[in-house]
């Protein structure tokens, strides 16, 4: 079951102990990603599912500080590119295009904008990292701009919360939004048992946050203002993405293509964007050219 | 007046369900003293000093063991008794079976390499077929052993997010014994109709190193059968959102991702399969009886309890509560009765966190008697859900204690995200004839819900940045790492390596926040000598259910049970409160000036008092009639403390001598800092065995 939706990218994680990170153990082989590594559901990572790359990277380049040598935002931004990025990128950068382009000499990186774009809304095969904060992004793009014998500069927190504030989604050039009527009733209702029993636990049978299960801690929305307010401006694809590679956490990619997506239609008929007469396919094109947005653009600065 | 003892039936057969009730009357004359008599505390020499006076006690009902509790610990006991050839009592102060289980997750946390960590690792099914999915663990992760496991949960480096030495303080000899009986005790579970589903991770304290917890499941079909492995959908919970059934007061959870999308787990689908298989068996039980006493006889050893009728009644109706099975139940409705153990007691009462005044001995801030346990509708409210009776009765008969303050290792209690329910813990809903009790669902708003909302205690001001109001730490687990509270993932963990404890790790690991120690706290309202902290709740107004999507309706709230409330000004709204909630002792004096306080902070975007930012997540002003306030609970789950246990899960007297007759497990047991199913269940099965057992336990000549 597991193996015909596997996604190519080990979910993004923990990136381990400054003696053996964790990204070495992960490799790039991604059937490691559901094996004894992944992690399970626990309240701690629920409640901060979407960053917990970014908070651990943020401990342990603390604890770098103390364990090791000084340290600063290169090693942070070398612990962030290990855990979310090496699987696809490589660690030397490489990548593995065409699907996941090489990042060393690729020119495109002088542009910081673009950077931030793609981490923040993701783009295709790439998933979002809505939670990334500017510290996080900002490590991060100076590491892949300075590492390989990039010489791009670095980039400052600073800068890094100007342009995110500012960057544009690349959804704004899809042509269908969610409130088109994307999917259908079948799809989302045939998805209801399969969502409460892998999504549910943590994310909550009304997609509020609240585990179903007491043994849980709250975990991100899937629906109402707070999702809309992470993903608005990103595309279906990317929320799809996101999900099959990184979901259900202790074990991504566990489910079929389809079923990740039948889940997706469910989550949206869940927010209240109304159906259609054709569902949502596994199609990642035709998934980017469906914003994510609040119901009534023309309210909407 | 006196009555014939009826003694339970030793046939296996289910004929013998029925009492034989022929034994005539007998005096037992044996210098039985009634344990309330015997000197508490009274160390090695109360069982030689046992009372002189010998009172006849005239018994009405003798077993060879008797079963005091009918949950997680009680039902295993009570079955491996059983199949040992004991005639079986099973006593209860509940109108129900399953105990607190029956409101878990199901999760099993065993290990030692147990038979399903054996079955993952070689990638088999279940022998039935019902699970759909591969393992979810690597072979590498469940190769354990029972030198491992024991090893794990006694590991004196591992410390928790708050450095708190987390296994270091468990009992060696208890979790030798523990750990030992691991394996055959996850094969006597599924003897007896427990299927589980796919190994995934450990549950709370059973070890960082292997994955060894898995959850019990039935799959979903036309009509509910045990044996089968059957559950209807009615039965289940599934479906209707808004709807329990009186087989699971908790709606079962898909097992989508560890069994298959026709799968269900949780505590009903565990509890009713030990319960049927023991009721099959010719286990009898005796519901709405609370044990008050213990009895020995002259020379110390435990021959019996003296108990209580303790019936519960539908509030509406006035009709008595029944269980949901009854075959193998003894009706007996005398207000007190004795009943004789030829060969043991054994004590799976539950824990004390439902009794402020036995667990404010640990804490004292939770003296607060609004504060529920955990199942508190389920179990019957105060004075009878977890209320440390079972370690009580020990003590007054000279049993030692053990573990007390484990309880401040995480996992005792906490503040919910569930609002508008004093039952705050779980969810249930119409459907289970315990709901009345709750008179509401409450709605779960998670961490994320709290933007929508300000919390003030119960003069109405303030305490605590309410976006970290609700997190906790984590107990440190498998597979380790952050998430996991351990610093090395489960490859990487020493046993007992120095390092784990190191300043450097104590850094990284860190994580504590103290939104429930403010809650708890001292404030104006609180007066001597009690210094209650009172009530808090949740104001928030219609804009916050607008954006948060809170269900302000039946079943989730209701209007008439003190915790939910509606005003159209915010002081309407205080003096609901004061006038709705018997646990609100005084006025929200300061209500109206700090809601107008929070929406001058929401318009300077700062709020210096507690720290809340913008950029954490929105502040809202509260300025939208109707006002609502809605019960934010601080639940004492599980509690750790108790009975003082060896191996064999003897009961240890002060000298450190088995008081003769009298096993114990789960949570009336200290010495073993275990969350969950996987500490009970083993304690059950050892129980069993060895007050089955010639050489632990000779029957009494």
């Amino acid at each position: 079951m597991r193996d015909s939706g596997a996604g190519p990218l080990p979910a993004p994680r923990d990136v381990g102990t400054p003696q053996n990170p964790a990204a070495d153990r992960l490799g790039r082989d991604p059937s490691h990603a559901p094996d004894g590594t992944a992690p399970n559901r626990t309240r701690q990572q629920a409640r901060d599912k979407m960053t917990i790359a970014a908070r651990a990277a943020s401990v342990l380049a603390a604890a770098l500080c103390i364990v090791t040598a000084p340290a600063g935002a290169q090693d942070e931004g070398a612990e962030i590119y290990e855990a979310n990025c090496a699987p696809c990128h490589q660690s030397d950068g490489v990548g593995e295009p065409p699907a996941f382009p090489e990042l060393a000499g690729n020119e495109g990186l002088a542009d910081a904008a673009l950077i931030i774009q793609r981490v923040h809304y993701g783009l295709e095969a790439m998933p979002a990292f809505p939670d990334f904060g500017a510290e996080e992004i900002a490590a991060v793009a100076s590491y892949i701009r300075s590492s390989w014998e990039n010489d791009f500069g670095t980039l400052s927190e600073d800068e890094a919360e100007e342009l995110l504030a500012s960057v544009e989604p690349p959804g704004g050039g899809a042509s269908q939004s969610i409130w088109d009527g994307v999917y259908t009733e079948e799809q989302a209702s045939g998805a209801r048992l399969i969502y409460q029993g892998a999504c549910a636990a943590c994310h909550g049978t009304r997609m509020n946050g609240a585990p179903d299960s007491a043994d849980m801690s709250p975990a991100p929305p899937l629906a109402g203002t707070a999702f809309m307010r992470h993903w608005q401006g990103s595309t279906v694809g990317s929320l799809y993405e996101f999900t099959r590679v990184s979901m259900p956490i202790s074990n991504p990619g566990q489910f079929s293509d389809q079923q990740y997506i039948d889940i997706i239609a469910y989550m949206l008929s869940y927010h209240g964007a109304p159906a259609g007469d054709e569902p949502l396919e596994p199609d990642l094109e035709a998934l980017n050219d469906i914003r994510i947005e609040p119901e009534e653009t023309d309210d909407q600065e | 007046m006196t009555r014939k003892p009826k003694t339970i039936g030793t046939r296996k057969d289910k004929d013998d369900i029925e009492l034989s009730g022929l034994s005539r009357r007998e005096f037992f004359a044996s210098g039985a003293a009634v344990g309330a008599g015997v000197a508490a505390f009274g160390g090695p020499a109360a069982a030689q000093d046992a009372p002189q006076d010998a009172a006849e006690i005239e018994w009405d009902y003798e077993a060879d063991i008797v079963v005091l509790g009918a949950g997680c610990t009680g039902l295993p006991a009570a079955i491996r008794a059983r199949d040992l050839g004991a005639s079986v009592l099973v006593i209860d102060q509940n109108f129900d079976a399953g105990g607190r289980m029956l409101h878990s997750g199901a999760w099993v946390s065993l290990g030692g390499g147990d038979a399903i960590q054996q079955r993952d690792a070689a990638g088999d099914p279940d022998a039935e077929g019902f699970i759909e999915v591969d393992p979810l663990v690597s072979p590498e992760a469940l190769d354990d052993s029972v030198d491992l496991l024991f090893r794990d949960v006694t590991d004196w480096s591992v410390l928790d997010e708050q450095g708190y030495g987390y296994y270091r303080f468990n009992n060696p000899d208890q979790h030798r014994g523990w750990a030992e009986n691991c394996p055959p005790t996850r094969e006597f579970l599924m003897e007896n109709y427990c299927r589980f589903a796919r190994i995934d991770g450990t549950h709370f304290g059973g070890g960082v190193s292997r994955a060894r917890a898995s959850s019990v499941f039935l799959t979903l079909g036309d009509e509910t059968d045990i044996e089968a492995g059957t559950i209807s959908q009615e039965d289940a919970g599934v479906a209707d959102p808004e709807r329990s059934s009186a087989m699971c007061p908790r709606q079962l959870s898909v097992s989508a991702d560890r069994v298959s999308v026709n799968a269900v787990h949780g505590g009903g689908a565990m509890a009713r399969c030990l319960e049927y298989s023991a009721r099959q068996k010719g286990v009898q039980f005796m519901f709405n009886r609370h044990m008050d006493e213990m009895i020995q006889d002259a020379s110390g050893r435990v021959i019996g309890v003296r108990a209580s009728y303790t019936p519960r009644e539908d509030p509406e109706s006035g009709e008595r509560l029944e269980s949901f099975w009854s075959n193998g139940n003894v009706d007996e409705r005398a207000e007190t009765i004795t009943i004789k153990a030829n060969r043991a007691v054994i004590v799976g009462t539950g824990g004390h966190a439902g009794n402020p005044m036995f667990r404010s001995q640990f804490h004292p801030r939770m003296n607060e008697p609004y504060y529920p346990t955990s199942g508190w509708a389920l179990l019957g409210g105060e004075g009878r859900a977890a209320d440390g009776s079972g370690i009580m009765a020990g003590m007054k008969i000279g049993a030692s204690l053990d573990g007390l303050h484990q309880n401040f290792g995480r996992r005792t209690y906490h503040i919910q995200t569930r609002l508008g329910t004093r039952d705050a813990y779980t969810d249930m809903y119409p459907g289970h004839p315990t709901f009345p009790f709750r008179g509401s669902a409450g709605f779960n708003i998670g961490g994320a819900g709290f933007e929508h909302l300000i919390a003030v205690n119960q003069v109405g001001q303030r305490f605590f940045n309410e976006m970290a109001l609700p997190d906790e730490a984590v107990e440190p687990r498998y597979p380790g790492g952050q998430e996991f509270g351990v610093p090395n993932s489960w490859d990487e963990h020493n046993v007992g390596d120095w390092r784990n404890c190191s300043i450097d790790w104590v850094r990284e690991m860190y994580h504590y926040t103290h939104g429930v120690d403010a809650a708890l706290q001292i404030n104006e309202g609180s007066e001597a000598p009690e210094y209650y902290s009172g009530p808090i709740w949740a104001i928030f107004d219609s804009a916050a259910v607008e954006r948060g999507d809170f269900p302000i309706r039946e079943p989730f709230i209701s209007t008439t049970n003190g915790q939910f409330f509606e005003a159209d000004t915010i002081e309407e709204l205080a003096r609901k409160i004061e006038q709705g909630n018997e646990f609100q002792r005084m006025p929200l004096s300061h209500l109206a000036e700090t809601v107008e306080q929070w929406n001058r902070q929401v318009d300077e975007g700062e709020d210096p008092e507690f720290e809340r930012h913008e950029d954490e997540a929105p502040m809202h002003r509260i300025d939208e009639p109707p006002y609502y306030a809605a019960s934010i609970m601080v639940i004492w789950h599980d509690s750790y403390g108790g009975l003082r246990l060896n191996r064999f899960c003897q009961v240890l007297d002060m000298a450190g001598q088995p008081i003769p007759g009298l096993f114990a497990g789960g949570e009336a047991s200290g010495g073993g800092q275990m969350h969950g199913l996987g500490r009970a269940t083993v304690h059950g099965y050892i129980a069993g065995t060895e007050a089955m057992s010639d050489e632990r336990n000779p029957a009494p000549t």
